[in-house]
């Protein structure tokens, strides 16, 4: 169905504007009753459970969908291949909208959001959460200064866009450290739960599979976001483009199963394989949706030239990523759970995210659907011509 | 003034009845609101059939831990070790994330869900009593454990006591001090008479918890320069192969114009 | 298999919302004027003081530490007997007692219906004139006997058996025959003495009854049993539950109630007929010797075997390990006896056994008779003597119940009097520090009891049940609040000392007894001016100061003479394992084996027992212990269970002949399949307990008075109940 974004002399909004910003009401109104009466109320958080629903969603997986800006901006800039040039604008803009959602939503789960600034001023340097935060601040910053060209432009203030542009490369090749550092840096934060993330996923090089799957990721969250802006936004589909994306993702990861598999070798954990539960049922799923599926998948040309058929694989692909973050952050994690009398403050072993809980992250996914719609409606973010650059 | 140089608990679950004095005694020492608990007993409750019956209980409290992975973990580092044993919490640094939550494989800190905004949510846990220790008192729940369950002092000698017990009834005890090496040492020390496991301790070896996370830490500056390094590097070499490759078709294309 | 006890199970904070209370955000605990006064609070406001535990009937000390004027915590004083340092979780949550939000501070009288709630708060003087004219009253018109009097024992027992027995009345009701008639009982007959001391220092081999010291926990005891099974003591404990104690012991035999006695007796055969115990040396100091084998010999282990499901050879090798151990053999006496009407010869048993071990008989031995007087060695006002008393006692003794002493007597005989207004009708019932519609069994009955009376007065610090019914309530000073006379214990005597300003308009039972004396005429009776008053006189032979002994807690009491022979109090000045005494009043004169009755096949047998956080029914409205508590539930058996089609979780009504109740099921392996147990003390009706209304359900709605004709003990688990899903 194809609904348009035209705003009316009468002001009417159509239908999936008032359902977004009824979804982000919601979400308001849940985040106000957070902070007047606490997480508890509002959520099956509990000691048992600190991280759940919105830290896998919002900060595991919103992470990783904001990867494809970095994975662009490195192909364009740094391996100068110009032609991709058209999928840059989107994909920061993605990426930007992507991590101004994963402040918002740790404003609503931190229990002290007006201190936030502080892992400025105080930092542990042993602390991959602090790497996070500062990461994900500076680049926000980052893809503030990468994105404010199309601002300028769309304000009609060229010249200070070509300014910024000038100067962009630095900003890229920090940008995309950044992105390495805290992209990895999420599987980091599991290297201190050793006892509790379950051995078909813990392991050292957890970071380095982040990123490698990040990468990933990142591919196809680009071809994600440019099939659907098409359809929704009318403009032309870079399906050449996304072809080649698709052949380099089999790359990839192939490169992540060698990771994976290759760890569990060599740390003599292969046995957990078939003798894990669901546990080893949550693993292959991840590996075969995330991964398998995905290789054969773009492998095949006649697949990756249809943009229905690469679209549905980019799908699968995520798909299957979301559910190893999802895997890593929650579902194999052990929560401990020791026999107690009473009081039972550890009483909460069971965890299923609420209403509430789920609305608030749903509400700030809709905020994101809607700025990026209002950002493609009213900003020059697609252009068909590969920009002209004058060094 | 206390003269311990490294304070720790003994416990001996074989003499712990599961009486809650200790919690009742924490409750009152550190003020602690009637829906919180610093402590808590965890144990196998009643195993077996009936009459063939095995019970066990232990009182949990923060291990304070030699090498804490709640200090290691936490972004603004509001948790610090003194350096006579106590793992201590600054409210005052506290973000909320709950991160250390995580990173313990105790799953000691408690948080409170129950406050919103202006009470302040924070976390809470067990402090091992330093308005107590300071002036040469045990912990509170020590000082009131009917059977000496509970026992504090020095953790050398403690160690070597728990030790004597062993080797005094070994058909009674595990033959294992639970906190002598586990996370690298704890400064909560365990004897009992059944698996430590069924306790509700989980199984660590004698290297940190947290070795790794750091390890991987302190690898990040380096990374950085050195892969901003690389990636500088790659974007100038590839810059300069397409410059060259331009000037060549350029120059290649002005031949062609020319001819 | 795994069936954990109460995973997860825990009490939700009652309707009162004090979720995130703290004790220290309560009324400011004012450190007592008296206090200040003496000296124990130094200029920064900081100190300790002295007293002792009020919260169950050990009684230990305590020091409470004054930080800036407030009290800020209660430990242990490790230089008294009963605490040695350490507080148990009642102990320690002390000052929630006296800060508990649902206590009277005020005198209160009842506007509305009783049991309605609705009283008006009322001065002191119009409170107590009220009382002294309503008890006035009721002796003009019916004789002073027409007035009930009820207390359970505690330091100012003394005052309140002065308001009792000045004013005439022989009524004077106690808990003791719903605890302990049995055992002191059967140890007066026996040694001649109330209670042996036990002494754990040398002891091997622990035979134990009940008695649940893990649970039911006596700081010093529970310390004491708990340390010596450290050093290896065996520990063999009979109980159809399986306790805490349970946990601790090296043999748990889960006999069938009731029959312990043919455990016992059994073992004594054994003893005897092998000739184990030391005869030659124990004939010197018991009756008895020289017939008993003759007498045991028809206790076999086999036939013990039959009636209890103790296997014989178990039986007959506990009784060679107990002998063998000598006189570092102990079979504990016990504590609340009550159990079944036979337990009086289990107690016997247990007497009989002791002496065979001869542990009894030597100084420094595991069990010590020495004779422990209350009050000696200290001083007393001076008083009149008591009127004489001309009426029969309500509750049988010793018209009915010859054997019991006047001190224990039968309490739920009183109560049955009130009702059946036999020999005569009581009309009035002044009760201190009891709770009776909690106590005594058959709730019902005791609430018909109330319905009886014109007059009820109940002195306490918290609107419990009884109180709840009460057309007078007068609110006491908790122990935190106020002094008591002084307790003997062991070599000292050991002070009770305001810690904190008494709240509201509380007051001692000291000050209390005194003006109602006073205004009944009775004056002569409470000549001390005030508390403190009183204790100066107590210490007159000690030559010691109420400023010293404020300060250490305690005085030194003169030494007693060293007792060259070993003499009991009884007739014969031996043991009398025979008892000339209960054959002349128509007993057996050996301890004998009583059947007991057996449930049917579709009841179970009741069992209640302690829990380590509460105290009987006091304590349930204490926040602070309310939140370490596990939920009261109904433990039953999972096989009983499968045949009723029950599991943990559903809602069950638990009948037994004279009442109903509805309680959550807990399954579990830790009791035997023809037995179910309640926590006691639940099901309040007071709806301004607010932490505890509403919680679990009431056991003594559901117990049968039974009494024992020899001790007067009523029966607690005779009574036999069904159970099926509500």
């Amino acid at each position: 169905m194809k609904m348009s974004l035209t705003i009316q002399p009468r002001f009417r909004l159509p239908l999936i504007v008032w359902i977004l910003l009824g979804l982000m009401g919601i979400a308001l109104v849940v985040a106000l009753v957070r902070y007047a009466v606490g997480i508890g109320p509002i959520s099956d958080l509990s000691n048992s459970y600190p991280w759940g629903f919105w830290i896998s969603l919002d900060l595991f997986t919103g992470v990783a969908i904001g990867s494809g800006a970095f994975v662009i901006a490195s192909i364009v800039y740094i391996f100068e291949l110009k032609e991709f040039q058209p999928l840059t604008k989107p994909a920061v803009l993605t990426g930007f909208i992507g991590y101004i959602m994963v402040v918002i939503s740790l404003l609503v789960d931190l229990g002290h959001p007006e201190r936030i600034y502080y892992m400025l001023i105080h930092t542990n340097h042993t602390s991959v959460l602090l790497e996070i935060g500062i990461c994900v601040m500076s680049y926000l910053t980052v893809l503030a200064i990468e994105f404010s060209p199309v601002v300028f432009e769309g304000i009609k203030k060229d010249k200070w866009a070509h300014f910024i542009h000038k100067f962009i490369i630095p900003f890229i090749i920090i940008g995309v450290v950044l992105s390495t550092l805290h992209q990895s840096s999420l599987g980091s934060l599991l290297l201190i739960q050793p006892t509790k993330l379950h051995p078909l996923w813990w392991t050292p090089i957890l970071p380095v599979q982040f990123f490698i799957s990040a990468l990933a990721i990142g591919l196809g969250m680009v071809i994600l976001e440019s099939t659907l802006s098409s359809r929704y936004f009318k403009r032309g589909l870079e399906s050449h483009l996304l072809e080649k994306l698709g052949k380099a993702i089999p790359v990839i990861l192939v490169i992540y199963l060698i990771s994976k598999f290759g760890e569990l070798l060599w740390a003599g954990d292969l046995h957990f394989l078939f003798s894990s539960g669901w546990m080893g049922i949550l693993f292959w799923a991840e590996i075969l949706i995330g991964s398998v599926i995905p290789m054969i998948w773009f492998s095949i040309r006649r697949l990756r030239q249809n943009p229905n058929a690469l679209l549905t694989g980019a799908i699968i692909l995520l798909f299957g990523m979301i559910l190893n973050r999802f895997n890593v952050s929650w579902f194999a994690i052990q929560h401990p759970d020791p026999i107690t009398y009473i009081p039972t403050f550890m009483s909460n072993v069971k965890y299923i995210p609420t209403l509430p809980e789920m609305a608030v992250s749903i509400g700030i996914f809709s905020a994101g659907i809607l700025a990026f719609g209002l950002a493609a409606k009213y900003l020059p973010v697609f252009d068909n011509e590969p920009e002209k650059t004058q060094y | 003034m206390s003269e311990i140089i490294n304070h720790a608990f003994l416990f001996d679950a074989t003499r712990c009845i599961d009486c809650r004095a200790c919690m009742v005694a924490c409750s009152v020492e550190n003020n602690i609101p009637m829906n919180k608990t610093r402590i808590w007993v965890a144990g196998i409750g009643i195993k077996g059939e009936f009459p063939k019956l095995e019970s066990a209980s232990m009182v949990y409290h923060c291990m304070h831990c030699a090498e804490p992975d709640c200090l290691s973990a936490c972004p603004v580092g509001a948790y610090t070790k003194r350096s006579d044993g106590p793992v201590l919490y600054d409210p005052d640094k506290c973000i909320g994330c709950r991160y250390c939550m995580n990173a313990c494989p105790f799953g000691v800190p408690h948080f409170d869900y129950d406050k919103g905004l202006i009470e302040g949510a924070f976390i809470d846990k067990c402090t091992m009593c330093p308005q107590r220790i300071d002036v040469g008192l045990a912990p509170a729940c020590v000082a009131t454990c009917p059977t000496d369950a509970l026992e504090f002092g020095e953790r050398a000698d403690l160690i070597a006591k728990a030790h004597a017990r062993i080797q005094a009834h070994p058909e009674r005890y595990i033959d294992h001090v639970y906190g002598e090496i586990e996370n690298g040492g704890t400064s909560y020390l365990i004897l009992s008479h059944v698996p430590f496991t069924e306790l509700g301790l989980p199984e660590i070896g004698s290297i940190p918890v947290k070795e790794v996370s750091e390890t991987v830490m302190g690898y990040t500056i380096p990374f950085a320069l050195g892969w901003s390094a690389v990636l500088s590097a790659v974007a100038a070499g590839v810059h300069l192969y397409n410059q060259k490759n331009e000037k060549r078709s350029s120059a290649e294309e002005k031949l062609e114009d020319s001819k | 298999m795994t069936s954990t006890l109460s995973r997860r199970d825990f009490l939700k904070m009652g309707a009162a919302g004090a979720a995130a209370v703290a004790i220290g955000t309560m009324l400011p605990p004012k450190v007592a004027q008296a206090a200040r006064q003496a000296g124990l609070i130094n200029a920064e406001g900081d100190g300790t003081i002295t007293s002792m535990c009020e919260m169950c009937v050990w009684r230990c000390g305590l020091i409470a530490r004054i930080k800036d004027g407030r009290v800020v915590k209660l430990e242990g004083n490790p230089e008294h007997p009963h605490s040695k340092g350490k507080l148990c979780p009642r102990g320690q949550s002390g000052l929630m007692n006296t800060y508990d939000p649902d206590r009277v501070l005020t005198p209160l009288i009842r506007v509305g219906k009783r049991g309605e709630g609705l009283f008006r708060k009322a001065s002191w003087d119009e409170a107590l004139d009220l009382v002294a004219s309503k008890m006035q009253a009721i002796k003009d018109q019916y004789g002073p006997e027409a007035m009930v009097f009820s207390s359970t024992h505690n330091l100012s027992q003394p005052l309140f058996e002065n308001l009792l027995y000045a004013f005439g009345s022989p009524n004077y009701g106690t808990q003791r025959s719903l605890c302990f008639n049995a055992m002191i009982t059967a140890f007066l007959l026996t040694y001649g003495i109330e209670e042996p001391s036990r002494n754990y220092d040398n002891v091997e081999y622990i035979l134990m009854v009940g008695r649940n010291l893990m649970e039911a926990i006596s700081t010093s005891e529970t310390s004491e049993l708990s340390h010596a099974i450290d050093r290896g003591a065996k520990l063999v404990y009979l109980d159809p539950r399986y306790t805490k104690t349970a946990s601790k012991a090296t043999e748990w035999i889960p006999i069938r109630p009731g029959t312990d006695s043919a455990f016992l007796l059994a073992m004594i055969n054994v003893i005897v007929s092998n000739e184990l115990a030391d005869c030659d040396f124990v004939r010197k100091y018991m009756v008895g010797c020289d017939d008993i084998q003759e007498e045991m010999s028809r206790y076999s282990p086999a036939w013990a075997e039959q009636i209890t499901g103790v296997p014989a050879a178990t039986i007959e090798r506990i009784a060679r390990e107990y002998a063998a151990a000598q006189h570092n053999a102990l079979a504990h006496p016990g504590w609340r006896t009550s159990n079944f009407i036979n337990s009086f010869q289990t107690e016997r048993a247990i007497a009989t056994l002791n002496a065979l071990s001869g542990n009894v008989l030597r100084p420094g031995g595991c069990l010590s008779a020495e004779i422990e007087a209350e009050g000696a060695g200290l001083g007393a006002p001076s008083q009149p003597p008591y009127p004489r008393l001309s009426a029969l006692r309500l509750d049988g003794t010793p018209w009915k119940y010859p054997l019991v002493p006047l001190k224990l007597g039968v309490f739920q005989e009183l109560r049955d009097a009130i009702v059946s207004g036999e020999p005569y009708q009581a009309h009035g019932w002044f009760i201190s520090r009891q709770n009776p519609i909690q106590s005594l069994p058959d709730r019902t009955k005791t609430l018909e009891a109330f319905a009886k009376m014109d007059f009820i007065v109940t002195v306490d610090i918290i609107m419990n049940d009884t109180a709840w019914y009460s057309d007078v309530v007068l609110p006491e000073a908790s122990y935190l609040e106020r002094y008591d006379p002084l307790l003997p214990v062991g070599d000292k005597a050991y002070i009770r000392q305001p810690v904190i300003e008494p709240q509201g308009e509380a007051k001692s039972a000291l000050w209390i007894y005194k003006q109602l004396g006073e205004r009944l005429g009775l004056g002569d009776y409470f000549q001390y001016e005030d508390e403190e008053d009183y204790i100066r006189q107590q210490l007159v032979p000690l030559g010691v100061s109420l400023e010293d002994i404020k300060a250490k807690g305690y005085a030194d009491m003169p030494e007693k003479d060293e007792e060259q022979e070993i003499t009991f109090n009884t007739a014969s000045g031996k043991i009398e394992v025979y008892s000339e005494t209960l054959k002349n009043a128509g007993f057996s004169p050996w301890p004998t084996w009583e059947e007991p009755p057996m449930p049917a096949s579709n009841e179970f047998y009741l069992l209640t027992g302690k829990v380590a956080q509460h105290t009987q029914f006091g304590t349930q409205n204490n926040q602070l212990l309310h939140k370490y508590s596990d939920e009261p539930k109904l433990w039953m058996n999972p096989k009983a269970a499968a045949d009723l089609g029950l599991s943990s979780g559903n809602w069950v009504e638990i009948s037994s002949p004279v009442g109903k109740a509805h309680i959550i099921l807990l399954v579990t392996e830790a009791i035997r399949p023809d037995c179910v147990y309640m926590t006691p003390g639940y099901g309040h009706l007071s709806k301004g307990l607010k932490t505890a209304f509403g919680v679990g359900a009431s056991d003594s709605a559901l117990h049968v008075t039974y009494t024992d004709p020899i001790s007067g003990g009523q029966a607690l688990t005779q009574t036999f109940v069904t159970v099926k899903k509500a």
